[in-house]
């Protein structure tokens, strides 16, 4: 019985000393060494984190601002103010994300001075906010957004929802959103004149990591658009069959104005249009440097079917530096009612063409773009990628080979971004 | 033709994966592996605008672990 004592004692004993002699340690310490306690918990800090242990707070707010300016050859020039933040919890999950921005748009485009119209400038304003919430495997996202100019206003929200397997290994990714906009004429009320588009859209898709470097995704989209988003201010020139022959690509005003018909209808497209497109994209970490690269491959029911390419290498220069290539490729046939020059019959019932366009954007076209940008972090030396600076600048050419007014566009658009973790 | 290329790529997608246990990702963890936002909402807008095309928005893509 006393053996049994006196080993509980003994046992008791070297515990307690195991228990106190650090803190007696380190309370020694800690008298004659400031710069050791605070080594220490930083130590105790990074062990803890190693370990899992969730820190004190997990929440963190990041804000970006960016400023943004568009100029082209055809005479339209766009500044872009826009700030975005968000509060994320990286322990439960949860995320909430806002932006806002202005388009201040000035125009007299070719389009523009063909119809007789002056230069205009408008703004628009758009914000969009999203509630992220996952928890564990599976995600869930509502986001909503609006936009609104003088003759223009749409609003929109969606769902989306992405399941973890293999460990995060393979993410599948759904979702649905809706938008609905209200086009109308500048100066004229929407009570007065407007009309109304819808949209639906699904998407679905996975993402998977490939190897410990490269991580590959595929989504598909499908678009369900309804209602008229003919322009209630572009008007079509009309020919007859003889002269619509000898018209060439890139016409001129004068030449156009010298030979058309006098009716000039409003533009008039489809009332629904379904949109198809499947998206890969690819990310692969090198030692110091990351690449990605998307492509995308468009089909809709006008028959407008066009291919996209965007790449961006991202070179790291130490830990405050990273600089940038980036070239995109676009390349797109027409819709299936595009035509250089739009044959009408004669006076009075004229036998308009059902559907027509003077949308460029419609058309046959290659635009290639290619540009660099640079980021600095300006975060402490512990930290340095808490706060950064980035410049973007492109440069873009665009080839249209089968439309009157322009053969060509030449545009350039540069970016400047702060972003910081507060 | 179109979907034998889809089932072709989605074959050499699933064989060709390895399995990436967590504490292997490191280069996955990468800040500019997933950040959805290289493009700024200028550069969207002009992409939106300038070509015929829609769809591939940005979406929430995962894989590093880190979320």
């Amino acid at each position: 019985m006393q053996l049994t004592r006196a080993r509980a004692f003994l046992v008791f004993l070297v515990a307690f000393v195991a228990v106190a002699w650090p803190e007696v340690a380190h309370a020694q310490e800690n008298g004659s060494s400031g710069d050791k306690t605070a080594e220490r918990k930083e130590d105790k800090a990074q062990k803890e984190a190693e370990v899992g242990k969730a820190p004190e707070d997990a929440t963190t707010k990041h804000v970006s601002l960016d400023v943004a300016g568009y100029t082209d050859s055809d005479h339209v020039s766009v500044f872009t103010p826009s700030v975005s933040g968000g509060i994320e919890n990286v322990i439960t999950g949860a995320a909430v994300r806002g932006s806002y921005l202005v388009d201040v748009v000035s125009a007299a485009s070719v389009d523009i001075v063909s119809t007789a119209s002056r230069r205009w400038t408008e703004a628009r304003q758009a914000g969009s906010a999203e509630v992220e919430y996952k928890p564990h495997d599976f995600g869930v996202s509502i986001a909503g957004s609006t936009s609104s100019e003088p003759d223009y206003f749409s609003y929109g929200a969606g769902v989306t929802m992405t399941y973890d397997l293999l460990e995060k290994n393979l993410t599948l990714i759904g979702g649905y959103g809706y938008g609905h906009d209200t086009a109308g004429r500048s100066g004229t009320p929407f009570s007065v004149f407007s009309r109304d588009i819808t949209h639906g859209a699904f998407t679905a898709g996975l993402s998977g990591v490939y190897d410990r470097s490269t991580i590959l995704s595929g989504v598909f989209d499908l678009t369900l658009e309804n209602g008229d988003s003919s322009k209630p201010y572009r008007y079509i020139p009309m020919f007859t069959a003889a002269e619509a022959a000898n018209v060439s690509s890139g016409a001129s005003i004068d030449y156009v104005n010298a030979h058309r018909l006098s009716e000039r209808p409003l533009e008039q497209l489809p009332l629904s249009r379904r949109r198809f497109a499947f998206t890969g994209r690819l990310a692969h970490r090198f030692d110091s440097s990351t690449l990605r690269a998307e492509e995308r491959i468009y089909y809709d029911s006008w028959g407008l079917a066009a291919s996209t390419t965007d790449a961006r290498w991202i070179f790291d220069f130490g830990k405050r530096f990273a600089l940038w290539p980036h070239v995109r490729f676009h390349a797109q046939k027409s819709v299936s009612f595009w035509q250089l020059a739009y044959v009408s019959g004669p006076a009075p019932g004229w036998d308009l063409p059902e559907y027509r366009t003077g949308d460029r954007e419609l058309g046959p076209l290659m635009t290639f773009m290619g540009g660099a940008g640079i980021r600095t972090y300006l975060g402490s030396e512990a930290d340095p990628r808490r706060y950064a600076i980035s410049l973007q600048g492109d440069g873009g050419y665009t080839a249209y080979s089968d439309d009157l007014y322009v053969t060509s566009r030449a545009m350039f658009l540069a970016s400047l971004r702060f972003e910081g973790e507060l | 033709m179109k979907i034998v290329l889809a089932a072709f790529a989605c074959v050499v997608f699933c064989e060709g994966c390895t399995h990436v246990a967590p504490y292997e990702r490191g280069r996955l963890a990468e800040p500019d592996m997933t950040r959805l936002d290289l493009d700024g909402p200028a550069a969207e807008h002009v992409y939106a605008v300038h070509e015929g095309a829609a769809g591939g928005g940005a979406v929430a893509e995962s894989g590093c672990g880190c979320n």
